[in-house]
């Protein structure tokens, strides 16, 4: 198993350095999939206890001017890795002023992810910084529950607002009650809304837009005005919103109704 | 009888140095003497010290007499004022406001009781004033001559603190290995049971870094992160550049800081090179004071550190054991301790019986062994106070509490 890659350019570096920032603030361990063409962050809360999953893609193009990888075998030429996501975000934190940025597997003593820095310096010598980071590999019998995960048909999707503004709103809500509910709908309508014994919140947001749905069926059938509607733990969407680190051109929220056999 | 005064901005730096001498231990030596007010400060398990000493003109005014002190022994020139690190912290706690707040603050010493009095004195007409108890105790000291150790850096504290974020606060240990070309420092690694979860950092300079560069022996030396990060904080408070000075692993180390105003020094043992050696803060100690003590006591046991720096290393430590008779002043280190005075009688026969004894002695006679840098710029000054201590450093061990 090789992998080697290098990062010159400052944005690339400053993309990467907030999507690991991200993800530390979403879970402590987190698994890193690395096959010829991408590089993935996975993350796998047990979906029962409403926990986070997240699947981030990222094209290696886009990132590194130099990529090298061998998997574990021919077959299945893909790295499957589990590193505390703390450590790596720490380690990133020093490449504010970095001239570049080397990843590579490593084995000093037990497997590593060795990320070496460059800094640039106000004297001519520069800096060398390298972060020696604990991984295990993760063996092959366990990819299976790590493959990319299909986004269930839903009833409507739509475009969110600025995540901060939703944030904020989220946040005044979560001392009020645990659950928060969403509904959407096709015309472009969110609400966030909570419901107590004694009072109940909504925060309309209109005009939001919606993507193309990907199944004309549903589409056809709906109502436009008609809401979906999802209940979700306030905490774990909180933990979600304040992890958001990178600025995403569009965020698409597509609640999925989950209908309980009666 | 102490009697001094500053104006705020003086007040932060006064305080700042408390809160880097925190880092090493809770308590807190208040030592006046004519050549300005020393705070002194020794961790229990004596593997740091920190002193800082403010000279004179540092203050607004300062006034050190001892007439009312006089008795028929040196011991009682000194203040000997303990202080607990928990009466005095709070005391300097929010450094900012003080130094916007306090016009004036007077620190003096009370006659008759064992009382120091700080008197902050703040606008709108607030006088705020602390009585703080102390114990009477002999300060400890160390002498460390830094000027004779073979490696010697200057750095600014900046770029210091860029390689310290590179450490978790849970790292108590980092290594610092040095070449004429390089310098580099890194996580110790020391426990290989935990090496599976923590991460391995380490940051590299180049020579050209540094304010002044001398490596005369490629080593690599281990000590604890806490003294570091205190001494640096103080360092960028008052934009001085650090001096570290140091040797082969197992040698003190010392961090210091000189300006015109005042004096840092914080000594600081480094683990030992040989197997044996565990990696608790409490054997660091021992390990160090031993191999120190085993040098001092005989040259050929000193084939242990197994480096060839050794009989460098043997000649230059026996050279304090010579210093104590007179004629052997040729040194300029040397000259500080070797200067004319009457109470130098008193100190070479308890230095050198100290050395002659057996394992059992205690932490502190060893570590009077050591040498301290040069107060001020007059190397050839009579410098009989901390001669003083090391003479009776052993009796510091009995807190003399007085009601």
């Amino acid at each position: 198993m090789k992998f080697r890659a290098k990062i010159v350019d400052a944005a690339c570096l400053n993309q990467f350095t907030r999507v690991s920032n991200m993800i530390a603030k979403l879970a402590k361990t987190c698994t890193l999939r690395i096959s010829p063409n991408k590089l993935n962050f996975i993350l796998s809360d047990k979906l029962a206890s409403g926990g986070v999953s997240m699947w981030c893609e990222l094209e290696q193009e886009n990132f590194f001017s130099e990529f090298q990888m061998e998997g574990v075998s021919a077959e299945n030429n893909e790295i499957y890795l589990e590193l505390t996501s703390e450590n790596l975000s720490r380690a990133l934190k020093t490449t504010q002023n970095a001239r570049s940025l080397k990843i590579k597997l490593t084995n000093k003593h037990f497997p590593c992810l060795t990320i070496s820095v460059e800094l640039l310096s106000v004297s001519s010598s520069s800096r060398i910084v390298t972060h020696d980071i604990p991984i295990t590999i993760i063996p092959r019998r366990l990819w299976k529950d790590l493959r990319e995960p299909s986004v269930p048909d839903s009833d409507v999707s739509i475009y969110l607002p600025v995540l901060k503004t939703m944030r904020s709103v989220v946040e005044k809500m979560k001392n009020i009650s645990n659950h928060l509910i969403i509904e959407a709908n096709l015309n472009g309508d969110l609400n966030l809304k909570i419901e107590t014994e004694l009072v109940c919140i909504t925060t309309h947001f209109k005009d939001l837009g919606n993507p193309p749905l990907a199944s004309e069926n549903t589409s056809q059938n709906r109502n436009p005005e008609e809401m979906a509607e999802v209940h979700i733990d306030i905490k774990k969407l909180l933990q979600f919103l304040a992890g958001q680190q990178v600025n995403p051109t569009k965020a698409i929220c597509s609640p999925v109704h989950i209908a309980l056999p009666s | 009888m102490l009697k001094c005064g500053m104006n705020g901005s003086q007040v932060k730096v006064f305080g700042k140095a408390i809160q880097a001498l925190s880092r090493v231990s809770d308590e807190l030596w208040l030592d006046p003497s004519e050549k300005g007010l020393a705070l002194r400060s020794m961790n229990s398990s004596r593997s740091a010290y920190g002193c800082v000493l403010f000279s004179p003109v540092f203050f607004q005014h300062y006034q050190w007499s001892t007439s009312m002190k006089m008795n028929d022994n040196d011991r009682a020139l000194n203040l000997n004022c303990k202080l607990g690190m928990k009466s005095i912290l709070p005391i300097f706690r929010c450094l900012t406001s003080l130094e916007r707040n306090v016009e004036k603050c007077k620190i003096f010493t009370s006659s008759d009781e064992c009382k120091i009095v700080i008197q902050f004195f703040c606008r709108h007409g607030i006088k705020r004033t602390h009585n703080v108890c102390f114990q009477e105790s002999q300060p400890l000291q160390v002498i460390f001559e830094k000027n004779m150790c073979t490696n010697t850096l200057m750095i600014q504290p900046r770029l210091l603190a860029e390689a310290i974020v590179l450490f978790t606060s849970s790292q108590e240990e980092v290594t610092l290995a040095v070449t004429p070309l390089n310098f580099c420092l890194k996580s110790s690694s020391e426990d290989s049971m935990d090496l599976t979860n923590s991460v391995y950092s380490e940051m590299s300079f180049g020579p050209d870094e540094f304010d002044f560069f001398q490596i005369g022996l490629d080593t690599e030396i281990t000590f604890c992160f806490k003294e570091l990060k205190g001494m640096l904080t103080f360092s960028e408070a008052i934009h001085v550049p650090i001096s570290i000075h140091f040797d082969f692993p197992g040698k003190p180390m010392a961090l210091s800081i000189d300006d015109m105003l005042l004096e840092a020094n914080f000594i600081l043992a480094t683990l030992a090179d040989d197997p044996s050696r565990a990696s608790s803060p409490q054997s660091l100690c021992l390990s160090q004071t031993q191999k120190r003590s085993d040098m001092i006591r005989s040259n050929s046991k000193a084939d242990k550190s197994g480096t060839s720096q050794t009989p460098e290393y043997i000649s230059r430590k026996s050279a304090p054991k010579r210093l104590y008779p007179r004629e052997a002043a040729t040194k300029n280190s040397a000259g500080e301790n070797c200067a004319s005075g009457d109470n130098i009688f008193e100190v070479p026969e308890s230095i050198v019986s100290d050395t002659e004894e057996g394992p059992g002695s205690p932490y502190l006679r060893k570590f009077s062994c050591m040498f301290f840098g040069a107060v001020s710029s007059d190397q050839q000054e009579h410098f009989n106070r901390p001669l003083d201590s090391l003479a009776i450093a052993s009796d510091s061990d009995e807190d003399v509490i007085n009601g």
